[in-house]
């Protein structure tokens, strides 16, 4: 249970918070709604009460009187609430579109900084997104206009994971040319046994892993791992892997399961968005961040 | 942030500005395309290296012609002979490419492209004895074969010259300076003029293999015996001797009682491995390929290689230029001799074995089981292709014949963007052919 002082709920109120995306929303959207749920959680505290009016009342060529009254210029009714939409800060860690579901990282306050630090170190991001054999839209997402129809019965699980496989071989290479090293150097070798890196630039979408993890036929779905990527980036893959499969394919879902160590199991729904449950999030979010230092503070190119 | 707008511009158009909303209906009145699945036969061939030979078999620009300046192929190319013909095999020489196909209408079973000085892509002249010595793009070879059912089981090429197996018998024509094509020797022959296709007839066994180096044979048969003939200064014949051989004579030393699985020889050395997973090797070390006593440069007689024990059962082989691959069956790669080994920059000569780390060849968190099952081996250039049909070459990168987009030597194995699932490559002296399965 909160303390009923909202003061010192404010003050304690800084860090990250982990929430769960709905699709047809945008980021910001999300964020105006955060920051409403707080001021409205604060303002129904225990707020400071308005402050005191001094008055020098009485006749003055004789002594005055000082009276303490209460300042009805900074009523609530008079100044509006405590708390306003404007006191809070709330920023993204990492831009989900506006079709993308699924975790989303919001620094509130002093956790603003945090979220800089987790959008800069470039976790990698996990998706879950579904396509559909069969139709290509303009779009290249459901909501489209279907531009070209195809058959697809003959495509099989083995075929798609086929092509995932090479697909994610190449990605990884393309890793490796991303980091910056001259591939001649005994310095590339050296990073070149160590595994997977993240990239130096922080525009290139870099997929680490891609497999289908689920597929009926016309439906699939593929579970990527990714750096850098954008909401159209993931729709166009799933077009590119239609196109590569002899047939074609738009997306229909796209969601995202986690992002560097938080999980869609720590994600607040939106109905859960209270200053409560905020509060308690972010106190399990910070906990996390502490534990899982190689988010704020990263001392090696390997991806973590 | 122009950059940037840019970039999405040239890839895809970011929204689609609409008049009116999308009527769902209007998608059942469009057509379906059938694209469909590729034939079970059908290969993709991709090559890559240098072009002025002729033997990638992609033809010049206009502007080529004019200049004398035909640029490398950097980057792996899809061959457009391989839509046409059902290329089953593939065999990279130096500086000539031979492909077996599947007989079309036109009943021509292999193909060759490329430098044709001493025929070793068939007698091929527009005028009568003006032979071409040079050709550009793929030339159907004639094989004196008897029956149309014949099937081409395996092709080899070397220098010059060129040995094809069928099921027929075994053919070898182009140069036989050293007696490398397993008849006399003709002194002052003039090889750009000869129409001659020998059959090898001597060999009682039952041929399953063959293999070029690069001025001798080699041919492995069904009981396990390898027969070698050519040049064999260095002792690459292995015969005990280090004069040429002109007829295909069973290799004895250590391997006499051994059943040999496969023989492997780019240039002047050969490696041979056992059913039990033994490496042998002959022929030229003078980069430590073999431990000899009072390091002796040549061998010519079948030795069995010690420092290979213990480091599980061999399962594949490959004899480069000045350096030696083998593979075990954990699909692990070790490599020593002189040269770019793939174990970076600074390991340019090992006497020892040395592990390639299984990460280069794309084992990591997300592909766990990924291992490499096929390994080869060019002049200065090698290649390993992994279960899950990727390609990786490292080595010198002469004329771009690593496909790596550049012409700069990559010192440890990096993967090759070929589009197709990788089951075999051939490494020539500068160009490499792979050939690859579609994905569907």
């Amino acid at each position: 249970m909160l303390a009923a002082n909202a003061k010192e709920i404010w003050n304690n109120l800084r860090g990250v918070i982990c929430v769960y995306k709905p699709a047809g929303i945008k980021c910001n959207q999300i964020r105006k709604s955060i920051i409403n749920a707080v001021c409205s959680g604060l303002d129904k505290l225990e707020v400071r009460p308005p402050g005191e009016y001094i008055q020098i009342e009485g006749d003055t060529t004789k002594e005055l009187n000082i009276v303490k009254k209460v300042n009805l210029a900074d009523d609530v009714l008079v100044v509006g609430p405590r708390y306003q939409f404007g006191d809070v800060s709330c920023s993204w860690s990492s831009y989900l579109g506006p079709n993308t579901s699924g975790v989303l990282l919001l620094g509130i306050n002093d956790g603003t900084k945090a979220a800089k630090i987790i959008r800069e170190n470039r976790l990698a991001r996990t998706y879950k997104v579904r396509g559909i054999l069969g139709e290509a839209t303009d779009t290249y997402f459901k909501d489209g206009k279907v531009v070209e129809r195809s058959t697809f019965r003959f495509i099989k699980l083995s075929h798609i994971e086929k092509l995932l496989t090479s697909m994610q071989a190449a990605h990884q290479k393309k890793m490796f040319e991303l980091c910056g090293v001259d591939n001649q150097s005994q310095a590339a070798y050296e990073l070149a046994i160590r595994g997977l890196i993240r990239p130096a630039s922080s525009k290139i979408p870099v997929l680490y892993g891609i497999k289908c993890v689920n597929f009926q036929s016309p439906q699939f779905t593929i579970e990527v791992q990714c750096i850098n990527e954008y909401e159209m980036y993931l729709k166009t893959l799933i077009h590119d892997i239609g196109v590569q499969l002899h047939s074609t394919a738009y997306c229909s879902e796209i969601q995202c399961i986690r992002h560097g160590h938080f999980t869609i199991d720590d994600a607040l729904l939106r109905k859960h968005w209270t200053l409560e449950n905020i509060y308690t999030n972010m106190e399990e979010m910070n906990k996390k961040l502490l534990l899982h230092e190689d988010m704020l503070r990263q001392n090696s190119p390997i991806l973590q | 942030m122009c950059i940037r707008k840019q970039f999405f511009n040239q890839i895809r158009g970011y929204a689609v500005k609409r008049k009116y909303p999308v009527n769902p209906e209007d998608a059942k009145k469009l057509p379906v395309f059938g694209y469909g699945i590729s034939k079970a036969s059908y290969n993709r061939i991709f090559v890559w290296g240098c072009r002025e030979t002729g033997a990638l078999a992609v033809p010049q620009k206009k502007e080529e012609e004019k200049f004398h300046k035909i640029s490398p192929i950097k980057y792996p190319k899809r061959l457009f002979f391989a839509e046409n013909h059902e290329v089953t095999n593939v065999a990279c020489g130096f500086g000539f490419s031979i492909f077996s196909v599947n007989p079309n209408n036109d009943n021509s079973r292999l193909y060759g492209t490329g430098i044709n000085s001493d025929s070793q892509i068939g007698y091929h002249a527009i005028r009568e004895n003006k032979p071409l010595e040079i050709i550009f793009s793929p030339v159907a070879i004639h094989l004196p074969l008897k029956e149309k059912k014949t099937r081409i089981n395996k092709i080899a090429a070397g220098r010059a010259h060129t040995l094809v197996l069928t099921s027929e018998g075994l053919f070898t024509f182009g140069n036989n300076a050293y007696g490398q094509c397993g008849r006399m020797i003709i002194t002052d022959e003039d090889y750009s003029n000869s129409h001659y296709v020998h059959k090898i007839s001597n060999v009682d066994d039952t041929i399953k293999d063959v293999e070029c180096g690069q001025d001798h044979s080699l041919i492995l048969t069904e009981s396990g015996q390898v027969y070698s003939c050519g040049w064999g200064a260095d002792g690459q014949t292995g015969l005990g001797h280090f004069n040429s051989e002109s007829r295909f004579t069973r290799v004895l030393g250590d391997i006499a009682n051994e059943n040999i699985v496969k023989v492997s020889g780019r240039s002047d050395f050969v490696l041979a491995i056992n059913d039990k997973g033994e490496v042998f090797g002959w022929g030229n070390t003078e980069y430590a390929q073999l431990d000899t006593p009072n390091d002796l440069q040549q061998v010519c007689n079948a030795t069995f290689i010690e420092k290979c024990k213990g480091l599980g059962k061999i399962v594949d082989i490959a004899a480069g230029g000045s350096f030696c691959l083998i593979l075990n069956e954990d699909g692990q790669v070790f490599s020593w001799g002189y040269g770019l080994l793939g174990a970076g920059p600074k390991v340019q000569y090992s006497k020892k074995p040395v592990l390639l780390p299984e990460i280069l060849f794309g084992k990591n968190e997300f592909q766990t089981d990924s291992k490499v099952i096929k390994i080869k081996a060019g002049i200065g250039h090698a290649a390993a292709i992994s279960n899950y049909g990727n390609l990786y070459m490292w080595g010198r990168n002469r004329s771009g014949c690593l496909g790596m987009g550049h012409d700069k030597d990559q010192p440890f194995p990096f993967r090759v963007s070929v589009s197709g699932l990788v089951k075999d490559v051939s490494c020539g002296f500068d160009h490499s052919i792979a050939l690859c399965k579609p994905f569907i």
